[in-house]
């Protein structure tokens, strides 16, 4: 009975979807699909365009435009099929999970040591750099999995994983042109700690401090 | 009816030879020697005459509370949900709110829609947002501050069925996609019951409580973007309590069931489920223990 009434119920907002009064009344209404069935009430068709406004009630959810709306339910197989099992996939699933964690794990001491140490090997700088790198490509990818559902926006999906693989190979050229041309992470980070004490071009022009290439000829 | 009285009256005189009068049934009828005036056009007594009926005074010691609950009737899918606000005296109240809520539909609106069965934490019928909080409504305590007023709404992100009647038909297919039952492929060694030692047993307590209320579920941002593929902390508890227990033994395929990006690792340690759940369990270590499990092993 209910798995029945849930079918007209769908089949109702599928016409819905399909007519263009849709567009009106999706401003005003959550998409839920037990709430918006029925779009044929002849109240809602006599009334004139600019009464929109005055039908939104005053309750209302969080936002009235929402970016990704939910939708309407959607419920495969009857109500006594399980839920589909996805296929396994280890490499996105308990190895990706254990890599991300020993990522993060040593992203502390990589961190910790160049400034710890005292001296800036540029081996350990790279390091550094490729983690983070890793470590914020995979932190987004997740961010992208969690807010873009594939099954609803295929293509947002991949068009914004395609951005994300586009911005992360734009850091890491970036990166590797101030590894090699530079001064480097660690050192730059350093630089900027102590920029009052050191930086002789802040506050003062003193060009007599500076090597030929612009940088400092001593540096403490 | 008057006809067959007069008829029965004719048939059975009221005195007999047989039937002394103090045995001969009486009737509550007026006979015309009566010196009340039976007539239908009888004035009224006057005003005058008769008491006053006043409305009921309230109650001066009343802590009226107001509960604003979220509404909606599926009967009227064009019309959108609202806050209907109700006010109750908490004197005449139970302590909690499903107390409140089933007084509001016995005294006040029956119209009011919500589930509710054992009305003390065993069913997980009567699980609602109260206040911001998915708690269930038998378990909460209605706040006796009276300046404060309460909101009650359905769990946050689920269909509505109606008023505070949410939809679980996902979350019950993903219940079942689980498998939670015992799965053995080789039998007892002695032919009876799996046994399992008091330490065996001891891993399933915090785990066997869980009655399924979809309060941590609904409390998850990670369940209300991704709760088509995401089994969310309650399924997921679920899953723990089979893969914890001794005498199961596809414990692998219960794994690989969740090895894949959006089942099981679709969790970012929020920890929501931990804190709203109304029994006290704690999902999130049980899906911490599960990513160890399947991490390290």
């Amino acid at each position: 009975m209910a798995a029945a009434s849930r079918t007209t119920l769908l089949r109702q907002t599928q016409l819905f979807t399909s007519s263009p009064s849709r567009l009106l009344s999706s401003t005003t209404q959550p998409l839920r699909i037990l709430r918006s069935a029925p779009s044929t009430s002849s109240r809602l068709l006599l009334l004139p365009k600019w009464s929109a406004v005055s039908r939104a009630a005053a309750f209302s959810t969080t936002t009235k435009k929402q970016i990704l709306p939910a939708g309407p339910q959607v419920i495969s197989g009857t109500v006594n099929d399980p839920a589909p099992v996805p296929k396994p996939d280890p490499l996105h699933g308990s190895y990706h999970w254990t890599f991300e964690r020993l990522l993060s794990v040593g992203l502390v001491p990589l961190t910790i040591a160049p400034f710890a140490a005292g001296s800036v090997s540029p081996a350990l700088d790279a390091a550094l750099i490729f983690s983070i790198i890793v470590h914020s490509h995979m932190g987004f990818q997740s961010i992208i999995i969690d807010y873009i559902p594939i099954h609803k926006h295929p293509t947002l999906r991949k068009t914004f994983m395609w951005l994300l693989n586009l911005a992360t190979v734009v850091v890491a050229i970036g990166f590797y042109e101030f590894e090699t041309n530079d001064v480097g992470v660690a050192e730059a980070v350093k630089r900027i700690w102590h920029a009052g004490k050191n930086d002789a071009t802040i506050g003062k022009t003193d060009v007599s401090a500076l090597g030929h290439d612009g940088k400092l000829k001593n540096l403490k | 009816m008057a006809a067959l009285r007069t008829a029965s009256r004719l048939a059975a005189p009221t005195r007999s030879f047989w039937r002394p009068s103090f045995a001969a049934r009486s009737y509550a009828t007026i006979t015309e020697n009566s010196s009340y005036d039976t007539s239908a056009s009888r004035p009224p007594v006057s005003p005058s005459k008769t008491s006053t009926v006043e409305e009921p005074k309230p109650d001066k010691d009343a802590r009226i509370k107001t509960f604003h609950i979220y509404r909606w009737n599926p009967d009227e899918p064009t019309s959108k949900p609202r806050m209907q606000t109700y006010t109750l005296d908490l004197n005449k109240t139970g302590p909690m709110m499903l107390d409140a809520l089933i007084r509001i539909k016995n005294e006040v609106d029956p119209t009011l829609t919500f589930r509710r069965s054992c009305r003390e934490g065993i069913c997980g019928s009567c699980a609602m947002n109260i206040d911001g909080v998915n708690t269930l409504a038998c378990l909460c305590r209605i706040p006796t501050n009276t300046a404060k007023e309460t909101r009650i709404y359905p769990l946050p992100h689920t269909y509505v069925v109606k008023d505070l009647v949410p939809d679980l038909t996902h979350f019950y297919k993903q219940y079942k996609s689980i498998k939670p039952f015992l799965q053995r492929d080789t039998p007892s060694p002695d032919g009876k019951e799996n046994r399992q030692s008091p330490a065996e047993r001891k891993k399933l307590d915090g785990l066997y409580e869980c009655i399924l209320c979809a309060c941590c579920s609904t409390s998850c941002p990670s369940y209300w973007w991704n709760s088509d593929q995401y089994l969310g902390p309650a399924i997921l508890l679920q899953s723990y309590r089979w893969l914890a227990d001794s005498r199961d033994e596809r414990k692998a395929e219960r794994k690989e069931a969740l090895e894949n990006s959006m089942s099981l690792y679709r969790c970012h340690t929020i920890l929501n489920c931990s804190r709203t759940c109304p029994k006290g369990l704690n999902p999130a270590k049980a899906i911490a223990e599960i990513k160890k499990s399947m991490s390290f092993a």
